[in-house]
């Protein structure tokens, strides 16, 4: 939802980075406000995963040059752990196993990292159970795989969907969502795009990366903007989507006449 | 569980003498800096329908070298032995070692003896997940390790369970990052 008067999230402003020495982000520019729901698509290789490792801190991401706000602080100043204190949540694409760590516990203490970070009091094991149980209701999960190891033999869409859990969760100031969608069949891509808007309101802004059109039937954006080599080179209303799907890149990166 | 001297050779075994006797192996041992050990345990088996279990946990971490060795024996009169042997290896930082030299001997064709084993490294991609829920480093070890010497704590009295964590925690301080 677009309110001119909504503050500020997120300002990222000719960002420039690279990995390994390559060059991958080439100044991009946005601008985000609470309550907004922001749509990135683009080729692959355009830079739309490293953007969101970027604003999460992946230590193999270098910033060569351009600033990132979040609340109106310098992002770049804080560790991946205490930009997640702080309030970003990634979806990651491939969310990874953790063998031996009980998808419980793991939740617990990453539930009690947020609260000691906003000098709250950590909750004990009994007060977390009842809250957790809760919140499996928001993506439909079964109670028995909070006590599995972290994805641990998960199939994609329960992947997706534990994701989504500790996004309800945490509940994140600004949530990237990394191609949640890919993998999904459509009651996944339901029970995902459900438990997303159930927890967007005014107060938090969403950034969905995705490839299909399919998923911001669900998720329905209030920008788009489209990436290619490294920067957004075009922005617009749900409709843009509606249009890439009918004429793909091709038509767009030619009207920007732009190379990929 | 075993946090070593600067070199530590340690053979704690068994010798099922008795027909039905059971021998059980369960140890975590961790090196760190520039420690070396060559740790692990002897099963011999000698009366009948003797069972022995060997679950070895070891962490390296630094420039250590963490090598388990161990022998599971079934002599010729040995009728019905079994041997379960579980090695797992988990290795932290870039400069770290780990070896298994499994020896198995078995003089008798009515002997069971299996042996798994399994390597693993707590990845930079691991942390950053961790991380990016709000668990600093430090705390992500920590509950990786917990999870991976799981299967022996279990076995371990109850009060030197609770301590056997913090004592882990401890000796791999500093150890990351």
């Amino acid at each position: 939802m677009i309110n001119p008067d909504a503050k500020t999230i997120l300002s990222v402003n000719d960002l420039r980075a690279s990995v390994d020495g390559t060059e991958i982000l080439k100044g991009l520019s946005l601008e985000v406000k609470a309550g907004e729901i922001h749509a990135i698509m683009g080729l692959n290789g355009s830079g739309k995963s490293t953007f969101s490792k970027v604003l999460a801190g992946h230590p193999d991401y270098e910033i060569t040059s351009g600033t990132i706000e979040f609340n109106g602080k310098d992002l770049t100043e804080l560790e991946p752990h205490e930009r997640a204190t702080a309030g970003i949540f990634l979806a990651f694409q491939y969310p990874l196993e953790i063998p031996g760590v009980s998808n419980r516990e793991f939740l617990r203490v990453a539930y009690n990292a947020h609260r000691k970070s906003r000098g709250e009091d950590e909750v004990d094991v009994f007060d977390f159970d009842d809250l957790i149980e809760e919140k499996t209701d928001v993506v439909k999960m079964d109670l028995s795989f909070l006590d599995r190891s972290v994805n641990e033999g998960f199939s994609g869409g329960e992947k997706k969907r534990n994701e989504i859990l500790q996004m309800a969760l945490l509940e994140p100031t600004l949530a990237i969502l990394d191609e949640t969608d890919s993998g999904l069949d459509i009651d996944a891509l339901k029970t995902v795009a459900g438990g997303v808007n159930q927890l967007a309101n005014a107060n938090n802004a969403n950034l969905v990366i995705t490839h299909y059109q399919r998923l911001l039937n669900y998720i329905v954006p209030d920008y788009v903007h489209v990436m290619c080599a490294g920067h957004i080179i075009k922005t617009g209303g749900k409709e843009l989507a509606l249009a890439l799907e009918a004429k793909g890149y091709e038509w767009l990166l030619e009207e920007q006449a732009v190379t990929p | 569980m075993e946090t070593g001297s600067a070199i530590t050779w340690k053979y704690p075994s068994c010798v099922l003498a008795g027909d039905n006797s059971v021998g059980e192996f369960y140890s975590v041992a961790l090196t760190n800096n520039l420690q070396q050990a060559d740790a692990g345990t002897k099963m011999i088996h000698v009366g009948k329908n003797t069972r022995s279990t060997i679950i070895s946990k070891g962490i390296s971490a630094g420039n250590s070298k963490n090598s388990y060795r161990g022998l599971v024996k079934v002599n010729p009169k040995a009728e019905n032995a079994r041997n379960y042997s579980q090695c797992d290896s988990m290795l932290i930082g870039d400069t770290s070692n780990a070896n298994t030299y499994p020896y198995i001997q078995v003089q008798n064709s009515t002997g069971q003896v299996e042996h798994e084993a399994s390597t693993s490294k707590i990845g930079e991609d691991q942390l950053f997940y961790f991380a990016q829920r709000g668990i600093s480093p430090e705390d992500a070890v920590s509950m990786i390790i917990s999870g991976f010497c799981r299967d022996v704590f279990n076995k371990l009295p109850m009060e030197f369970a609770a301590e056997a964590d913090k004592l882990l925690a401890l000796k791999l301080e500093n150890s990351v990052g």
